[in-house]
Parts: structure tokens; C-alpha cells; sequence
């Protein structure tokens, strides 16, 4: 870990000449990356997901420069991070519970007993019914219950670092109030974690 | 052709991949979808696949006695080899084909176009962990069950309707079916099914994970693509079985020299 990649969260710089912009995100809290382009953001997300930035680009996620980083290593940062897209990233033929255990039963079957608690727990913190919710398949649930049920699923692994992507246009201000408080809520579940905000311009 | 190349070495490594990962079948999610693999293509469409396998093999044996005016043993023989070694697993194959391969490429082709298996991978899921090793071996499974339920109805159908049609009690053609039976019959022909229902599996996965495009007029394509293929490999599977067991293919017409 170099001096300066200590205590960052998420560092990405592009080459200078390509037009986009530098994001250097500091350990703990939440923190918005800034306003970008649609572009510019699947291109961050990707490299994040993948631990592997595009030629001449630096990637530094939490504390560490991925750039050196061997196949195992990547995996174990892998581990450590989350990302929530706009609309949840729920399967369509999964019900909120099963959308929202799946990668629970995959990565740690061991913790699945104790989770409903968990589950409805989160859900009431934030205002939603568990009963109603947790039947719902996608189709049948507002753009707020994807986003929030795509939420729940993250929080349960208790990530290092979450990205997020803002919600989806068209909710309501109650709705809105409620995604404004994922961040709060999540840093109560893990103290020292990182939770960025991506706000990206959509290309028309 | 080298689209052809690449779409057989894709279906091979897809099938070395879920041979290595089976033990991921122990996983909760997994399982499930196992589960509901085996209940739709097994379970939920087991009568009228067996049905209309019944009756596909009762027609045969009508048409094969009438034509060749056959007496109770060559009604045997042939119930045994046309229906149980050959028909049996076929229609079975062949009704997987029409009713889950179409569902399968369908399903995957539409999660990849809008987003969902991207998002299994954004949750840290291999798709292949997850969509295509439970419905391999969900439907390779189901189709050996039908094949078996096909076979008795076939048989037994079969059975009956030559003893109204030739000179035979049902006592005696069902004695005279023990006597030329052997196990290996009923084994070969349940192998050969778990294999045609893995192949099917396989292929319409692997389309489904690659349709042509990313619009929607993709889906149809890739459907296409999974049947017809998954088609012509379970005829040729059924080809190559029936020479390496039997060292012979085509129902005879090519005969191995041993």
C-alpha cells in the first residue's frame, strides 16, 4: 500500500487527454462521486467490478492500487465490494426474498437461517412492509421497492465499499426520502465502510 | 462454417465447465433451480408428453404389423427394438426439445438481453454456476424419467394392440417380450436419454447465453438456433449409440464388421 493510495476508497484516473474526470474518493462514510457522463460511468463501474481498470488508467480501491494486484488478489477485493445499479438489478423470475438471498445462499450458506430477521428488519427501518414486499416479483413492484430491494440484498453482505447508482427518476418524495437514507443505514451495519453516489448523466 | 466451429467448441466447453462444477448443485440457489427444472420438464409436462409418446409408438406398431403382417414374435422384436431401444428415448428427446429446449433459450436469451445475467455477475454469481448447471442436469435427468414412462406406455400400448390385431394373447406376447429383453435394452436406452436431454440442455444454454444481437428480434433467433442444433445432435448422439453398442446404425441399413 503506497503513501498515497492509504486511506482512498476509490481512485480512478483516466488518461488526461480522454475528457474525463478524476475520482478520488477518501475511506469511510458517504460521498458522492460527482456528475458524469453515461459513458464515463459504465467505464468506472466496469473497472470496479472487474478490479481491472482500461489501459492507462489507474484504478485504486480501498487503499490498494489494483494495477499490481495477481488474480487472487483482485478476487479478495472483488469480495469486499458491492455495487447497486438504478434499478436494483433484480431477475425477473425471482421473488423479492429470492432476489434478495440469492447471492447469500451462494457466497455464504451458512448465515441464510438467521438472515429473514435481518431482512425484515431493514425493510421496516426504511419503511416498507416485509409481508407485502418480500412476495412481489419485479414486475408488480414500483421502481422504489426494486431500487430498495436491490439495496437489502447489498446490505446483507456487508460490504467494504458500496457503489451506487442514483435512483431512477419518478419517485415520490417520501420514496426519494427513503433512498436518502440508504447511506445512514448502511454505515449504522458497518461503521467503517464506504458508500459512493454515482450521478450519471444519461445519454439521449 | 468457422461459426459452426466455434458455436461446437463453445457447447464443449460449456459441457467441461458444468462437468467440473457440478458440486455447486449443493448450493441453496442452485438446488432450487434444480428443483424447478426437474418439476417443469419431469413433472408438470409428464402427461401429455407420455400421451402423445404413447400414442407415436402404439401408430408404429399398427403400421409396422400391418405392413408386414407379422406374428406375435416379430411383433416383439419389434417393439423392442423400434420402441424401446430406438422410439422411445427419441420421442422423449424430441418433446424436451419442443416443450423445455424452446423455454430454456428463450428464458436465458431474454436475461442476457435486458441485463440479468450482467447482473448475476455483479453479484459476484457465475451465470453458468447458476442457469446453466441446474437445467443441464435437470432436464438430462427428466428425460431419462420420461424415456422410462414412454417406454412402459409404448410397450404396453403396443402390446395390447397387437394382441387385437394378430394371432396372440396379450399372456403370450407379453412372455414372449421377457424372454427377448435383455437389461442391457433398458439400460442402453436410459443412458442414451440422460445424455439426449444433457445435450439438449447444453445447446439451447449455450444459445441462450449468445444470441446474435442485442434487440429483441435476437430471442426467436437464438430459439431457432438451440432447437434445430439441439436437434441434430441428439440424432446424431442416437447414431453413434446405436453403432457402439449394437455395431449397428440406421436400424441396420450400416453394420459394424466385428
Amino acid at each position: 500500500m503506497s503513501a498515497d493510495t492509504q486511506g482512498v476508497a476509490l481512485g480512478y484516473e483516466p488518461p488526461a487527454d480522454g475528457g474525463e474526470r478524476r475520482v478520488w474518493i477518501p475511506l469511510g462514510g458517504s460521498h458522492s462521486a460527482g456528475a458524469m457522463s453515461e459513458s464515463q460511468g459504465k467505464r468506472l463501474v466496469s473497472a470496479v467490478l472487474e478490479v481491472r481498470p482500461e489501459p492507462e488508467t489507474r484504478l485504486v480501491l480501498l487503499g490498494v492500487d489494483v494495477d499490481g494486484l495477481r488474480h487472487a488478489g483482485r478476487a479478495a477485493l472483488r469480495d469486499r465490494i458491492a455495487f447497486l445499479p438504478a434499478d436494483g438489478g433484480l431477475l425477473s423470475n425471482l421473488n423479492a426474498w429470492e432476489n434478495i438471498v440469492l447471492p447469500m445462499g451462494f457466497h455464504h450458506p451458512g448465515r441464510l437461517p438467521g438472515v429473514a430477521a435481518q431482512v425484515k428488519g431493514l425493510l421496516e427501518e426504511l419503511g416498507a412492509d416485509p409481508e407485502d414486499l418480500l412476495a412481489k416479483l419485479p414486475e408488480r413492484m414500483t421502481a422504489f421497492e426494486k431500487k430498495l430491494t436491490g439495496y437489502v440484498r447489498i446490505a446483507l453482505e456487508n460490504p467494504d465499499l458500496v457503489l451506487a447508482e442514483e435512483a431512477q427518476p419518478g419517485l415520490d418524495s417520501g420514496e426519494r426520502a427513503a433512498a436518502a437514507r440508504f447511506p445512514a443505514v448502511y454505515l449504522e451495519r458497518c461503521p467503517g465502510g464506504t458508500f459512493v453516489q454515482l450521478e450519471v448523466a444519461r445519454e439521449r | 462454417m468457422i461459426g459452426v466451429y466455434r458455436e461446437f467448441e463453445g457447447c464443449m466447453r460449456l459441457a467441461g465447465y458444468v462437468l467440473r462444477r457440478l458440486p455447486v448443485l449443493a448450493k441453496p440457489p442452485v438446488a432450487e433451480s434444480l428443483t424447478r427444472q426437474i418439476y417443469f420438464t419431469g413433472a408438470s409436462a409428464t402427461a401429455g408428453i407420455v400421451l402423445r409418446g404413447a400414442f407415436i409408438g402404439t401408430l408404429i406398431i399398427a403400421y409396422v404389423i400391418d405392413v408386414l403382417e407379422a406374428d406375435a414374435a416379430l411383433a416383439v422384436k419389434i417393439l423392442i427394438w423400434v420402441v424401446l431401444r430406438e422410439v422411445g428415448p427419441l420421442i422423449a428427446a424430441v418433446l424436451v426439445i419442443q416443450r423445455s429446449g424452446t423455454a430454456i433459450t428463450t428464458e436465458l436469451a431474454l436475461m442476457h438481453i435486458s441485463g440479468e445475467v450482467a447482473s448475476l455477475r455483479q453479484m459476484r454469481v457465475d451465470p453458468r454456476d447458476y442457469l446453466v448447471v441446474p437445467r443441464v442436469v435437470g432436464v438430462a435427468l427428466s428425460t431419462a424419467a420420461l424415456t422410462v414412462y414412454v417406454q412402459v406406455i409404448a410397450v404396453g400400448g403396443g402390446m395390447l394392440l397387437s394382441s387385437l390385431t394378430i394371432d396372440a394373447s396379450l399372456g403370450e406376447l407379453t412372455g414372449e417380450f421377457f424372454a427377448l429383453a435383455s437389461p442391457v435394452d433398458f439400460v442402453y436406452s436410459v443412458i442414451k436419454s440422460f445424455l439426449f436431454g444433457a445435450a439438449i440442455a447444453l445447446v439451447c444454454c449455450y444459445h441462450g447465453l449468445h444470441p446474435p444481437g442485442t434487440s429483441i428480434n435476437a430471442v426467436p433467433k437464438a430459439a431457432i438456433n438451440g432447437v434445430t442444433q439441439s436437434t441434430l445432435l441428439v440424432l446424431l448422439l442416437n447414431v453413434v449409440f446405436a453403432y457402439l453398442v449394437f455395431g449397428q446404425a440406421f436400424f441396420g441399413l450400416v453394420t459394424a464388421k466385428l
